[in-house]
């Protein structure tokens, strides 16, 4: 068994052709696709071998054209199955990063430049994870492979086998690629009890707010003639009536929550990947609570924002310390 | 690298299933024991029951009952398991329970190959350019329900046209296979006893009425075929295809003699000759036909004393061989004593009135030609008439014949004749065979049915030797120069292909059968032999099967070749200004400056223009040229001014 | 073919808003085709490139009004749309018209204003209308917005998002002024004086006749199939993060066909997507990774024109 596994692993190197990773467009060209029958197929051939004796034991000639028509088919078979694989361009699609634990996603792009749909291509993976598409004439359709993420960093895809037994499922045609694709794998978020991050420097409290700021309403107070006429509370005066003080809206602009989430607050015993893991975790809870976070590393920072992009920065930056 | 567990088939997997399944046992039903039909076809409408209602499929133990019960019911039919009619049975009853435990891909595949081998099985009943079509229907849809194990989501018509498509292209295979497959002449084993049983045509005995049985019957007895000219076809009044000798009569009956036939003419043939060539129909007898007398024997036969031909075996398929005949020849000179003997044999105490008038006959003249000249006399003016429906006899059949009912068909001529000149001391015997036939304008072939099945007399004479007399000739002369039809009273049930008056349907059925003997010569008939004079013609001297095999794989792989070039050829849409367009891009790649296939056309003529300034102005008009027709509106008078000066571009 | 008589104004407007802005006549007629194709115009530059100048030449050549907005931080919506003021004279409320009721607004510096302000002006560009107090107040034709745009790297600035930025048709980029154009810019006129000279060369009216017959030009299958590979490429790609979305298309469309009809082409040519593609597409795309986001709009595109066949 073993060394039936070490010579398809040679085969498959061979057959390969190129050095993996392949750049995209994956074509697979006529010469790496391969064909044999299946077990469909050679129950078929056996039956065929049946018949034939019989057209030639009862002198049956439409028995002989029976047979041969259905030896035809067999042989026209191993064309359809071979042209439903061959030309077929694999290109690399979306690939969304993940956390460790959690399955990544591949997304190829297989196009079809015929006229003529490609029916049930069937992807693998080593793994044994595998999908079907049917990509229609002149267009591409994708497929979307699970590979377990298992540690942060790149996570490259492994070889695909695309193979197709259609139309008759008596042939099988193969072919073997390693398209150039990888996934982001942040590292898993610790669990959700964690204390929170430490703050320091420039947090600002939360009753320090703006007051002079012009986003969310605040208050109406007695008003000054300095104050912009746009902030007269126009409609209360009409309320009140003409003898009535005219009134000022007051705004406050939000107050600016900013925390550091830093690699050195973390006990130095701790090891690397649980360290990343609770930074990984308060990044994720800073963005949840909608604060303004920066992130500090061994020999590299990230200054205080918000948002998804800075989000993803941040994670990115965890996914590879030590690995670039 | 199979999957270990084959996949669970669905709910539209399984109504493929059924329709395959369905459309290779219909045709055969009429083939098989009516129970079985209704067994058979009542379990796959319950199969299809519990498809349609999505329940689950019965216990495996009711397959088991039902499977011995099928069985048992073949084995009582048939009173055997083997053998081809309980095979072909077995096969139907297999494949009526089988979807029923079809719940896999691999479950599937062996309803489909089932439904591969019955359409096998109906070539055992029919090979009829009918069967042919329908069961190429029946593969056409047997094969797309193959493709469904493959593709459980496609759509019906798709898989209907892929599976044609594939079947078309696999035809020029078949072609090449059927014509230099070397062919083996079977069986390869001992064939079945019941196999041939239902087949007609002239048995070794003759009472009346059996043959005017076979007169009800316009089925095609043999073809032959002279030789090109006019003049090789010889008259009608000599077309006697001699059958069965029959010279032992019990009073009722006229049987063949029982004697070793012998792989050598029982004669010297001498006269002229003539070549033809016979196809003859199985009729699961061992004898062949032949104009009398033929001057040699066909491979494979022999001959009796009585000047029969006789196949080795029995003609259980269609059987072509060639004979040269001398029509006019006097064979049986020197006739043993023992012939002659047996020639004169008559059973006692039958038709006394006959036995008077001959003996009549013998006392008042000296020669045997004599006797025979009265004889001839007394049919020609006795009255006697031709009919099909002759009236019931008794026991004294030949004196109720010409006395009383005077109305009679062949074989009650042939055996009054011959009866009364045994009685007259002469030697005598009927001949069975056919007479006449009708040549085909379509094809040239001349063609001989049942209802021409014909019985004469012979009379052996001192200096002729054995010499044909056709009593029916003599009192309805336009049986032989004509045809049943003519002979026959007006509003006689005669078969529709001997009624004269019809002819566009005549016509029509010439035509048809025309095309039907070429399939029978040329598709069911490819033996051996044909293949060797086929491939002889097509210029292969001696076609042996080392030679067959290697031009086979030759063109058969010329075929794979063309076909592959077909598969992996890359359809593109292009329209008629884009295919000039596309030309120059090559044009000019093959100069350096191929056009990127993304490079919009003024991008493209931006790009030439700037490596030939000179050309610029003309290049920048045929690209716009070229926008105008592929993204505005094509004009044919702007294309054709597109290609020209396309063609004529050269920086 | 269109008839060159018909455009010949329009010619005049690119080579007059040439004298004015030097060296720029790509984004004169990117910002023309915008219009015509009645959409409205993101420049995102540095202070001085000629913002302000290009819209007030367009808008002064083309017969229009001319508002200018200073977007600020302390901006309200009211201050851009109108104010119902209550007039103590009649005892109501009178509605005073913002700066936006004209043919052609400058907003400048939009990403200075706090998000709300932002989306005010936003949906009056989109829905060609204002409502206010409950009454509906239809913007006048044409209606045509440039906002100018700091680079999101400057401090104090709120980045439209994402949603907004798909309300304009095109951003463009003016850049800096090549060195001759810079060095003519040195020794000539003050522009002021020339901006002041300049004399409508078309009636808003036969704007609006234009923008019709834009929408008129050919769009062939062959194109439309193309255009949808553009679009198909962007969602399968893994260069971007999420692909163009239909009205995207339907920009890309329409600016393609007023970039014909400027052309002088009665229909699109690929060579008039790949043009506006910059413009059109590169401000609604997010880069995946970052090798991709450093590449500059021109590369970009670059990248996925050369990544789909014409077919």
């Amino acid at each position: 068994m073993r060394i039936a596994a070490a010579l398809q692993d040679r085969f498959i190197r061979w057959a390969l052709r190129v050095r993996p990773p392949e750049p995209a467009p994956v074509i697979l060209t006529q010469r790496r696709v391969y064909v044999l029958p299946t077990r469909a197929g050679i129950g078929y051939a056996a039956s065929l071998l049946v018949m034939l004796l019989g057209a030639m034991n009862y002198n049956l000639s439409l028995g002989y054209a029976l047979t041969f028509l259905l030896a035809g088919l067999g042989v026209i078979a191993i064309l359809h199955t071979f042209r439903n694989l061959a030309h077929l361009s694999l290109a690399p699609g979306r690939v969304e990063p993940v956390f460790a634990g959690d399955s990544a996603r591949f997304t190829l792009l297989l196009h079809n430049a015929r006229a003529d749909e490609r029916r049930q291509v069937q992807l693998r993976l080593a793994g044994g994870m595998s999908g079907i598409v049917d990509v229609p004439a002149h267009s591409s359709a994708a497929a979307r492979l699970a590979v377990p993420a298992l540690a942060r960093g790149w996570l490259a895809l492994p070889r695909v086998t695309l193979d197709t037994v259609w139309p008759l499922g008596l042939i099988r045609a193969w072919a073997y690629a390693v398209p150039d694709m990888r996934c982001l794998v942040y590292p898993r978020p610790t669990g959700t009890a964690v204390p929170p991050p430490p703050t320091f420097g420039g947090r600002a409290g939360n009753a320090a707010r703006n007051p002079q700021g012009s986003e969310d309403f605040l208050a109406l107070r007695g008003h000054q003639l300095a104050d912009p006429p746009r902030h007269v509370a126009w409609k209360t005066a009409a309320r009140l009536g003409a003898d009535a003080p005219l009134m000022t809206k007051q705004y406050a602009d939000p107050a600016a929550q900013t925390v550091w989430l830093a690699w050195d607050v973390l006990p130095t015993a701790m090891p690397v990947e649980e360290r990343l893991s609770w930074l990984t975790r308060w990044v994720l809870d800073a963005h949840a609570a909608g604060l303004s976070w920066g992130l500090r590393l061994p020999g590299s920072q990230l200054a205080p924002a918000g948002g998804e992009a800075h989000l993803h920065a941040c994670l990115r930056r965890l996914a590879l310390h030590g690995k670039e | 690298m199979a999957k270990s567990k084959s996949q669970a088939i669905t709910a539209m997997q399984t109504w493929w299933l059924l329709a395959a399944a369905l459309s290779a046992l219909l045709p055969l039903t009429p083939h098989v024991p009516l129970w079985l039909s209704a067994l058979a076809l009542t379990l796959l409408a319950g199969r299809a029951l519990l498809n349609w209602t999505n329940r689950r499929l019965p216990a495996r133990g009711w397959l088991i009952l039902l499977t011995f019960a099928g069985s048992a019911g073949v084995l009582a039919q048939f009173k055997t398991l083997f053998g081809q009619n309980p095979g072909v049975a077995l096969l139907v009853l297999f494949l009526a329970l089988k979807p029923l435990e079809a719940r896999t891909r691999r479950d599937g595949l062996a309803v489909i190959f089932l439904c591969y081998f019955l359409v096998l099985a109906q070539f055992f009943f029919a090979q009829s350019m009918a069967t042919a079509g329908l069961m190429l229907a029946t593969i056409v849809a047997v094969t797309a329900a193959l493709g469904s194990l493959a593709d459980a989501r496609a759509r019906p018509a798709d898989l209907l046209r892929r599976s044609s498509l594939m079947l078309l292209q696999a035809v020029p295979f078949m072609l090449l296979l059927f014509v230099l497959f070397p062919r083996v002449q079977g069986p390869l084993w001992g064939l079945p006893r019941d196999a041939f049983s239902a087949l007609t045509g002239l048995s070794d005995s003759m009472a009346p009425g059996s043959i005017s049985n076979l007169s009800q019957s316009d089925a095609i007895a043999f073809r032959a075929k002279f030789g090109a000219k006019v003049g090789d076809t010889p008259p009608r009044d000599q077309l006697y295809w001699r059958g069965p000798v029959l010279s032992e009569f019990d009073g009722r009956t006229w049987t063949s003699e029982r004697r070793l036939p012998l792989p050598r003419l029982a004669y010297a043939p001498q006269g002229p000759a003539i070549d033809y060539e016979v196809t003859l129909e199985a009729h699961a007898k061992p004898w062949l036909f032949a104009l009398e007398l033929p001057g040699q024997l066909p491979p494979d036969s022999l001959m009796t004393g009585d000047y029969q031909l006789l196949a080795k075996t029995p003609v259980t398929a269609r059987l072509r061989y060639t004979v040269a005949s001398h029509t006019a020849m006097t064979a049986g000179l020197d006739e043993s004593a023992g012939v002659l003997r047996r020639a004169l044999a008559l059973p006692g105490d039958f038709n006394p009135r006959t036995s008077e008038l001959a003996n009549g006959w013998r006392e008042k003249l000296k020669t045997d030609e004599a006797v025979l000249d009265a004889a001839t006399r007394f049919f020609l003016t006795q009255g006697l008439r031709y009919s099909l429906t002759p009236p019931l006899l008794g026991q004294h059949s030949v004196d109720e014949f010409l006395f009383d009912s005077r109305e009679g068909f062949c074989e009650h001529f042939a055996g009054a004749f011959v009866f009364a000149l045994r009685a007259a001391g002469l030697p005598a015997r009927v001949v069975t065979g056919y007479q006449g036939g009708e040549i085909n304008p379509f094809d040239g072939y001349f063609t001989v049915r049942q209802y021409d099945a014909h019985a004469w007399a012979e009379v052996w004479l001192k200096d002729r030797g054995w010499t044909r007399i056709d009593p029916t000739a003599l009192s309805v002369p336009s049986r032989i120069s004509q045809n049943l039809a003519a002979a026959v009273p007006a509003g006689s049930n005669v078969p529709l292909m001997a009624r004269l008056d019809l002819t566009l349907l005549r016509e029509l059925r010439l035509r048809f059968d025309a095309v039907a003997n070429t399939w029978n010569q040329w598709v069911i008939g490819y033996n051996p032999e044909r293949q060797r004079e086929f491939l002889n013609r097509l210029g292969m001297r001696t076609p042996d099967w080392r030679q067959m095999t290697a031009t086979l794989a030759v063109l058969a792989g010329l075929v794979l070749l063309g076909l592959t070039a077909w598969a992996l050829r890359q359809r593109r849409r292009t329209d008629a200004a884009q295919r000039v367009w596309l030309k120059l891009g090559r044009r000019l790649g093959r100069r350096g400056l191929p056009r990127a296939s993304w490079e919009g056309p003024l991008a493209y003529a931006a790009r030439i223009a700037a490596r030939f300034p000179e050309s610029a102005t003309e290049i920048r008009a045929i690209s716009a040229l070229y926008g105008r027709l592929r993204y505005g509106s094509l004009d044919p008078v702007l294309l054709d001014e597109l290609k020209t000066r396309v063609t004529r571009f050269q920086p | 073919m269109l008839s060159p008589s018909i455009r010949k104004p329009l010619e005049h407007v690119v080579r007059a808003t040439g004298t004015v802005i030097l060296g720029k006549e790509g984004q004169i007629r990117l910002a023309l085709a915008c219009l015509l194709a009645r959409g409205h115009l993101l420049i995102e530059d540095l202070p001085g490139v000629g913002k302000t100048t290009l819209a007030h030449a367009l808008a002064q050549l083309l017969g229009l009004s001319f508002q200018r907005i200073q977007f600020t931080s302390d901006m309200l919506p009211a201050d851009i749309l109108g104010v119902s003021v209550f007039d103590r004279d009649s005892g109501a409320f009178r509605f005073h018209p913002g700066p936006v009721f004209t043919h052609v607004v400058l907003a400048d510096e939009v990403n200075r204003a706090t998000p709300k302000t932002q989306s005010a002006l936003l949906e009056a560009m989109e829905e060609r209308q204002v409502t206010a107090e409950g009454l509906t107040r239809p913007l006048p034709e044409p209606f045509f917005v440039i906002a100018t745009q700091n680079p999101s790297t400057q401090i104090g600035t709120y980045p439209l998002p994402e949603s907004q930025l798909d309300r304009f048709l095109m951003r463009i980029e003016l850049g800096y002024p090549d060195r001759a154009a810079e060095r003519d810019l040195l020794a000539g006129v003050d522009r002021r004086e020339i901006l002041a000279g300049l004399q409508p060369c078309l009636a808003p009216e036969e704007l609006l006749a234009h923008q019709k017959s834009v929408r008129a030009v050919q769009v062939s299958e062959a194109l439309i199939d193309y255009i949808q590979a553009l679009i198909a490429q962007t969602r399968e790609a893994p260069d971007w993060q999420a692909g163009l979305s239909p009205r995207a298309a339907l920009a890309l469309l329409a600016a393609s066909r007023a970039w014909a009809w400027l052309e002088g082409r009665d229909h699109v040519l690929p060579d008039d997507v790949q043009t506006v593609l910059p413009g059109v597409a590169c401000h609604r795309l997010h880069p995946a990774g970052e090798s991709i986001a450093r590449l500059s709009p021109a590369e970009v595109a670059a990248r996925l024109i050369e990544a789909v066949p014409i077919p």
